[in-house]
């Protein structure tokens, strides 16, 4: 058994990297969460679990988590519910638009978070296009409230999502093989049955896959919920940045950004649990 | 031979053209054409088959035999031409109303599903009660001898073994009309031998109209009633399994079905000559031509006997081949090297002996050479 120890050796640049990068500041972050405040607001080093004790009391830390989840969930599924039928096309069509298509529905990954969000702003804004259509249809005699709220970071997030699930999913779409479904058709199955019946089930690792990545991603979202948010829409991740810029309680922003380290890893854990009893 | 050329056209070398035939076929394919850009997949293709009958479709890789199968399922559209069951016009019905078997060259099992719930996937599309469902796919999996094996995945079952299971899933619905494409191809030589048996009972107890897809001659001669070979997208010939052997309609049948040897044939004011020496033949058409000899109808005989009425070539045997179940003996003749199979019981004459081969001019069929 020596390639193993062998092969281990391809690990160390990555590692080393790793090392310096994550698991030093992620030490340091927990080291920071023992500390206390001060009376003038700075930071006093010391080994105490008042600041933890403080976090997980305060009720506030319960509805930042609900609202997080709820949220990152929901734009997740959205992203789902979006890029599904477009990565099964992707996977399936031999057109020659294949390629181009693909490129169109990636590349808002290749644009920055702030100047997507402004776009977003232009669209959705109280004089933006969605606005002007829906006034000048007559739809509405007020302009609707698509930003600066609730609303308007759940189009941002699920937006800023797509491309990564698209990606994920046609990933996980390696067991999807069209001769199925015809053998579905051939035993008597209509097309929405064959989808139900093959297809769904067949897909459902890539679905859990890109729901998994966007959930995380979304969790961890600063720019979208910040910027179209207007400050009315409160987060774990708008909150550690609050904490550590605006108050500059360091010690409460280390502990918040671990406990949604945490939950994050549970989050995953319980996935995993699960993955292995299904398997 | 006017025993054979009457047989042969009534077998079927324009079934569609005898109206009785047409109207009596169970499954009917008229005129169905595909093309894909510049090629013609299949080419105006006539077929009738019997209620019940087994017909194989016979030919070459790439003459268009799973084209024509799919456009039967209703897998692909045909560009023209059509597909009637028991005087249903079904060409435009989809594939999951056509009520139609197919055993994919792959199985195609869902690979979620266990074996029972494969073989039950469709009786659940026809609104058939759970308990009942069960019943089916275990009597299903019995005929085909896998009983025992309903809770298993796709993927712990043998290239064979799923093979069943797939022809169980088709059969358990008793299609109209049961299509099979290459399914024993993935098998090993032994296991394949023993499907053939299997599947061909069970089509005929079941009297399933079926069309089998092969390009293995042997199967197609063991499993079918009535072989169609095809080639280039058309059927060149349709008939038992001995009419496509003894009396081949046109030069590719004679080559590719079965041994035969082929003896390019010379004109002169007497008539035709292999080689120099006077052969006589029947059907034989203008032009260039060459003479095709199944090896099992020509005799071994010593110089010295008279010919009679055959054609005589006289020639040295260069070598004996034991094949297995029989010997062919390798001749060299003023026509080049011919194979002749040597009579069960009949002694193999020495390497290098002086011989002569004989054969009744009605044994050998003629065709025009391809290349002119
Ligand atoms: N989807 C397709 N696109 C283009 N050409 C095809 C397609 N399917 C089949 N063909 C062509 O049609 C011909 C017949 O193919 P096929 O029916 O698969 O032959 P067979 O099953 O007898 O081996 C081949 O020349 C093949 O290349
Ligand atoms: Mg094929």
């Amino acid at each position: 058994m020596k390639a193993p120890a062998r092969i281990a050796w391809l690990a160390l640049p990555a590692g080393a990297v790793l090392a310096f990068v994550y698991v030093y500041p992620m030490l340091d972050l927990g080291r920071m969460s023992f500390n206390r405040t001060g009376p003038t607001g700075a930071m006093v080093p010391d080994w105490s679990l008042a600041i933890w004790r403080e976090l997980l009391a305060d009720p506030f830390t319960l509805e930042l988590t609900w609202n997080s989840i709820v949220l990152s969930a929901v734009a997740t599924t959205g992203a789902l519910l979006l890029a599904y039928p477009l990565a099964l096309f992707l996977f399936r069509t031999d057109s020659r638009w294949r390629g181009l298509i693909a490129a169109i529905a990636i590349t808002p990954m290749l644009v920055n978070g702030v100047a997507r969000v402004f776009g977003w702003l232009a669209i959705l804004g109280d004089r933006g296009l969605v606005n002007s259509i829906l006034l000048s249809a007559g739809l509405v005699d007020q302009p609707v409230r698509l930003v600066y709220n609730w609303t308007g970071v759940a189009i941002g997030l699920t937006e800023s999502l797509m491309p990564y699930m698209i990606l994920a999913l046609m990933a996980g779409f390696g067991r999807l093989d069209r001769t199925l479904e015809e053998a579905a058709a051939s035993l008597g199955a209509p097309p929405w049955r064959r989808f139900m019946r093959v297809t769904l089930p067949l897909s459902l690792p890539a679905i859990v896959l890109g729901w998994l990545l966007c959930f995380v991603l979304a969790m961890s979202a600063y720019i979208t919920p910040k910027l179209l948010g207007g400050g009315r829409v409160f987060l774990l991740a708008t909150e550690i940045f609050e904490l550590a810029v605006t108050n500059v309680n360091w010690p409460m922003a280390a502990a918040l950004a671990l406990y949604t380290l945490i939950l994050l890893l549970l989050f995953l854990a319980a996935y995993g649990a699960l993955a292995r009893r299904a398997a | 031979m006017e025993q054979s050329l009457a047989a042969r056209d009534h077998c079927g070398q324009r079934p569609l053209k005898q109206p009785s035939l047409a109207l009596m076929a169970h499954l009917v394919l008229t005129g169905l054409t595909k093309r894909y850009g510049q090629t013609v997949a299949v080419a105006s293709l006539d077929l009738a088959v019997e209620r019940g009958e087994s017909v194989a479709l016979l030919g070459p890789s790439g003459c268009g035999k799973t084209t024509t199968l799919r456009m039967l399922a209703g897998l692909i559209a045909p560009d023209a031409g059509r597909v009637t069951v028991a005087d249903q016009d079904l060409t435009q019905v989809p594939t999951h109303k056509r009520d139609m078997g197919y055993v994919f060259q792959s199985y195609a099992l869902f690979p979620h599903l266990d074996v029972a719930a494969n073989v039950a996937f469709g009786l659940a599309e026809r609104g058939i009660a759970r308990s009942e469902r069960d019943r089916r796919a275990r009597e299903a999996l019995a005929l085909v001898r896998l009983a025992g094996f309903e809770g298993r995945r796709p993927r712990e079952l043998s290239g064979g073994q799923q093979q069943r299971v797939a022809l169980a899933r088709a059969l358990v619905l008793r299609p109209q009309v049961l299509l099979l494409d290459e399914s024993l191809s993935n098998l090993d030589a032994r296991l394949r031998e023993s499907m053939r048996h299997e599947i061909r009972e069970i089509q005929r107890n079941l009297a399933i109209t079926t069309l089998f897809v092969t390009h293995d001659q042997t199967e197609a001669l063991t499993m079918c009633d009535r072989i169609a070979v095809m080639n280039r997208g058309r059927i060149e010939q349709i008939g038992t399994a001995r009419e496509i052997y003894d009396t081949p309609a046109t030069r590719f049948v004679a080559g590719f079905v079965g041994r035969i040897n082929t003896i390019p044939l010379a004109r002169d004011a007497t008539g035709l000559n292999a080689g120099g020496i006077a052969i006589r033949a029947h059907g034989v058409p203008d032009g260039p031509v060459d003479l095709f000899l199944r090896p099992q109808l020509v005799a071994l005989a010593a110089r010295s006997e008279p010919a009679g009425d055959a054609n005589r070539l006289e020639g040295v045997a260069a070598r004996t081949v034991f094949v297995g179940d029989r010997s062919e003996v390798l001749v060299d003749t003023a026509a080049g090297r011919l194979v002749v199979e040597l009579a069960p019981g009949a002694p193999a004459p020495a390497d290098g002996a002086e011989i002569a081969l004989l054969w009744a001019p009605e044994t050998g069929r003629v065709f025009a050479r391809e290349d002119a």
